[in-house]
């Protein structure tokens, strides 16, 4: 076995060659590593807050909250149903603001939530952070932490109109352990309803069961009656939904563009590597000549390639934990609002990518590595 | 054209027929922070039409020596005079234009370009002068000539023995009829055969075409060729 | 022979480098086409769009209707030629829920005189007037969903519920006239839909898109459009279709960014790689660059020399780019993506002047990538150069 001091020293006598190449794997790292960790705050956002033992009831036929609308007596028929916790019923009207957005033209949608106070008995996480909750029947609204402050007078203090001459007021901003309600404004129902001429009507009847198993007796009960046109789904299973598209784009984004990068950055690999093939001829053939076999060779050589990518590979994940600090908003194209996503460095982001790396190393260098091993000792005596 | 066979002392030639003159020539090397002083106060003087070896043991200075002749070095102090131009006082690219219009090269190991055949490579230098297309292709043909490789003309370097790769740069360096031609070391990796048949056509040159030549050499053999041998010995003439 | 010819000599000195080079910029021009296109194919949609039409919607939120006495009263302005009103429908066909198009419910009289960028031949309008239930959708969404004329359709809301289903009967098909038409839009009479709603939900409408006779003058005409709306219940907001568009833009302008950066970042990567060959060439040859610079070859010409080859690979690297990019992008992923995506990418082609842009890219940046190695050798003295036995 070749030792590795040798293919490290290798990489460092050729500086610039090592450096260009290892600056290549990590960008390909970077872009791939913060797309992982795009990814993984989408799931974040979504999947957090989100409970198997709650069920989300809307009409049937809907995409999502904003399009369903339910009459408000609804929500009596919904607490009586069986696994139904009768003082955990929250009917809620969820509509899109166009809302002008800091620093960027035009208008952009944010999701307003009407609730009662049982909206948050139903999710325990939402905080209030600063300020207050708004009071029952006033023009007061919270707002999410993390659309604070990124629309005009989305503001602690400010107030902005939900229709002629009717303006509200933030009174609070709320957290919700990171998931998608922090990108939300949230408002008395009644105000709402009065502000849009929705009295009488719900958007969806959240509800939180009595265990997660009781959901499929309920959703049977519920969707059992064709003449309401219900349908019940368990929150986990709705937000999942309100995700996927968004989820998938980024995905298939992120991955189409990995997967180009990387055929680029293994051919900068293989050129790389071809080339201390070549230079190393005569080193080859002496270490041929000394003993070591074919294999131990190729090996060597997969050794240092693998080392060149890794570094790269570690240079780009180290620099992408940066993004940490990078909020990306967009329209989750479900429901055709803002949100806002962090980038989650998870452990699996960091092992997924240096793995991706030392596979771009391992087959960039594969066949230099073996025109290496095909070298003859005869080369050491050659000039 | 001087046809003198006998070797004669370098201080007999008329010093007004000189093509090349250095005078005080100092060269000062620093390599580590540490000054080698290569060539010290040296002066020389070299006939046109005149063909001179330069024999010297390692790190005499010979090839430094030489470079300066050929213009691709510049000495720290002394003038250098070729033809009547002082090339010491000459710019890098000013230096590089000279040395294609006035010095032909010769190298030790030939130094084709191996992505060029035979008459490529000797047309190579012309591509520097303004001589039409059709007439380079004509003067490179008529060199090849000259040193007998007219049938290997569209072969690549690769597929010439060394002397006649050899053969190959001679008639490069001599297809735009330059008027001094720098040899260094010619035969230095060549087989003793090879080597006369180089000579041989260097001593043509310089009898027949009146081409004045300067030889670095370690090859005895080949010194006795010339017509003047100068001996140098750290950074002295002897 | 010529100095250019020579110089592009070089680049087969080490032809299995070079064929690596050229894949490794081809791959990167393909990328960057790929992802220049994704931008252009949802910009183009903006800049597309009629100018002389101006959309008018609620206010505040556009899930709320607007009465559908707005409309008569858009329609008398002066500045307006023509308006129509829709409403989104929302529709999906049971049997196949995960195919997402748009459907829209449109004033019948003047919703393809407004829409006049759907091509429906005149005869198949007016069949479809006297049709009820009739509707007329895009080509790409009746092949994927195999809908002929005369065919029954049904389909699912969860905004409109009514008794019983809605039924639907193709009356024919439109083509698209502009670049920014989805072609995958299923669309049927408002009176249709006005006729089997509940009171309480009848006679309001989604939109109005109005067309106007100075397009120069489309956003002023949206002004004057909210002003006279000003003091009502429900106010609005009109935008012409251009401004509309954009504002969508804005709102995924973050994943837009992304991808510029993204564009760039991988014309980086092949700049280090060329750079990197360049390099190594360069350093293999120096010996020969010495003999050059002996025969007489400036600093210049030894420059030219590695750039002319730096940019010979850039050229074929460039041209292969495009050779592969276009088949890939424009007739495999580009009809996918019309297809599958039409309401994103309606219009899923490249631009012309992008692959002149990646072309040229190619080039400057093999010859800037290949500065560095170039001016190297260029210092390099003569005398040294020479000694340098690769």
């Amino acid at each position: 076995m070749i030792p590795l001091k040798y293919n490290v020293r290798s990489l460092t006598v050729r500086k610039a060659t090592t450096f260009a190449t290892g600056f290549g794997i990590a960008l390909v790292v970077f872009v791939l590593s913060a797309s992982l960790m795009l990814a993984a705050g989408i799931k974040k956002t979504f999947a957090s807050g989100a409970r198997e033992d709650v069920a989300v009831v809307m009409r049937k036929g809907s995409d999502n909250e904003m399009s369903s609308s339910l009459e408000n007596a609804n929500v009596s028929l919904v607490s009586a149903a069986p696994g139904a916790k009768k003082d955990t019923v929250s009917g809620e009207i969820v509509m899109v603001l166009a809302m002008e957005k800091v620093g960027a033209p035009g208008v952009t949608n944010v999701q307003l939530r009407g609730v009662t106070d049982a909206a948050q008995r139903i999710r325990p996480e939402v905080k209030v952070v600063e300020g207050r909750l708004p009071q029952p029947g006033r023009d007061e609204v919270m707002v999410g932490q993390r659309i604070h402050r990124r629309f005009a007078n989305v503001e602690l203090g400010k107030s902005f109109e939900l229709r002629k001459n009717r303006p509200v007021t933030v009174v609070g901003v709320f957290t919700s352990e990171g998931s998608s309600t922090e990108s939300e404004i949230w408002c008395d129902l009644d105000v709402l309803r009065g502000s849009f001429a929705r009295e009488g009507s719900v958007s969806s009847i959240r509800v939180k069961l009595d265990s997660a198993a009781a959901f499929d007796g309920f959703k049977a009960a519920m969707e059992g009656d064709k003449q309401y046109g219900f349908m019940a789904l368990r929150e986990t299973e709705y937000v999942k939904k309100q995700s996927e598209d968004t989820a998938a784009f980024i995905g298939i984004i992120g991955t189409l563009i990995s997967v180009f990068f990387a055929i680029g950055a293994m051919i900068g690999a293989m050129i790389t590597m071809y080339a201390a093939v070549a230079n190393r001829q005569r080193e080859i053939g002496t270490l041929r000549a000394l003993g070591f076999s074919r294999r131990s060779i190729l090996l060597s050589f997969l050794v240092e390639s693998t080392t060149l990518a890794l570094f790269g590979g570690l240079l780009g994940a180290a620099a992408s934990m940066a993004m940490k600090f990078v909020r990306f908003s967009m329209m989750n194209f479900a429901s055709w609002s803002e949100v806002v996503f962090s980038f989650e460095p998870t452990p699996s982001v960091i092992l997924t990518s240096l793995t991706f790396a030392a596979a771009m190393g391992l087959f960039g260098g594969f066949f230099p590595a073996l025109r290496a091993a095909r070298v003859s000792p005869i080369q050491a005596m050659r000039g | 054209m001087d046809t003198a066979t006998e070797k004669a002392p370098a201080s007999h030639r008329d010093k007004a027929e000189a093509l090349v003159s250095l005078r005080g020539i100092v060269k000062i090397y620093e390599r580590g922070g540490e000054q080698l002083k290569i060539l010290d106060g040296l002066d020389l003087e070299i006939a046109k039409g005149s063909y001179e070896a330069l024999m010297g043991p390692s790190g005499s200075g010979k090839s430094t020596l030489l470079n300066l002749i050929a213009g691709l070095d510049r000495p720290t102090a002394g003038s250098i005079d070729i033809g009547g131009k002082r090339i010491d006082q000459l710019n890098e690219s000013q230096l590089a234009r000279w040395r294609a219009d006035t010095i032909g090269f010769i190298f030790q190991s030939y130094n084709l370009m191996p992505v060029l055949t035979a008459v490529e490579n000797v047309e190579l230098p012309l591509l520097l002068t303004k001589v039409p297309s059709s007439e380079r292709r004509q003067r490179a043909q008529t060199a090849l000539r000259v040193v007998g490789l007219e049938d290997r003309m569209d072969h690549f370097p690769r597929q010439l023995s060394g002397g006649q790769e050899q053969r190959v740069a001679i008639a490069r360096a001599i297809v735009n009829d330059p008027a001094l031609i720098v040899a260094d070391e010619p035969t230095g990796d060549l087989d003793r055969k090879s080597a006369d048949d180089i000579l041989g056509i260097l001593e043509q040159l310089n009898r027949e075409l009146g081409k004045t030549i300067v030889m670095v050499t370690h090859d005895p053999a080949a010194a006795e060729r010339a017509k003047v041998i100068r001996r140098l010995d750290k950074g002295q003439l002897k | 022979m010529t100095l250019v010819g020579l110089a592009a000599r070089n680049v087969l000195r080490n032809k299995f480098r070079a064929a690596l080079t050229v894949a490794g910029v081809a791959v990167a021009i393909i990328t960057f086409l790929l992802l220049r296109t994704v931008l252009w194919a949802w910009t183009a949609a903006a800049d597309y769009a009629a100018k002389d039409r101006v959309v008018t919607r609620h206010k505040v939120t556009f899930i709320m209707t607007l009465p559908l006495s707005y409309a008569q009263s858009v329609r008398s302005l002066p500045q307006v030629k023509a308006s129509t009103f829709c409403n989104w429908f929302g529709g999906k066909d049971p049997k196949h829920d995960k195919e997402f198009f748009g459907s829209l419910a449109c004033d019948t009289e003047t919703g393809f005189t407004v829409y006049d960028d759907m091509v429906v031949p005149p005869d198949v309008l007016d069949q479809w007037k006297h049709d009820a239930q009739g509707a007329i959708v895009g080509d790409v969404i009746a092949k994927k969903m195999n809908w002929k004329v005369g065919d029954r359709v049904t389909l699912q809301t969860g905004i409109y519920p009514k008794e019983g289903d809605w039924e639907f009967r193709i009356s024919g098909i439109y083509q698209a006239k502009s670049k920014a038409v989805d072609r995958s839009t299923f669309i049927f009479h408002w009176k249709y839909l006005n006729d089997n709603l509940p009171a309480n939900r009848k006679d309001q409408i989604g939109w109005i898109v109005s067309r106007v006779h100075d397009p120069s003058q489309a956003a002023g005409v949206g002004v004057a459009i909210d002003k006279v709306f000003d003091e009502k219940e429900i106010q609005t907001l009109s935008q012409d279709e251009r401004a509309f568009n954009a504002s969508f833009l804005a709102s995924i302008s973050a994943v837009l960014t992304a991808i510029n950066i993204i564009s760039v970042v991988i014309l980086v990567i092949m700049a280090l790689v060329l750079g990197n060959t360049i390099a190594m060439g360069v350093r293999e040859r120096t010996n020969e660059y010495g003999v050059l610079k002996a025969l007489g070859f400036s600093n210049k010409h030894v420059v030219m020399f590695i750039v002319v080859e730096a940019i010979v690979i850039g050229v074929a690297g460039g041209l292969l780019g495009l050779a592969i990019g276009y088949p890939f992008i424009e007739g495999g992923l580009g009809r996918f993506l019309e297809e599958n995506m039409g309401s994103f990418f309606p219009y899923f082609k490249i631009d012309p002047r992008m692959s002149v842009l990646a072309m040229f890219l190619a080039v400057a940046l093999a010859a800037a990538a290949s500065v560095i190695p170039a001016i190297s050798a260029a210092r390099l003295k003569t005398v040294d150069a020479l000694k340098r036995i690769a």
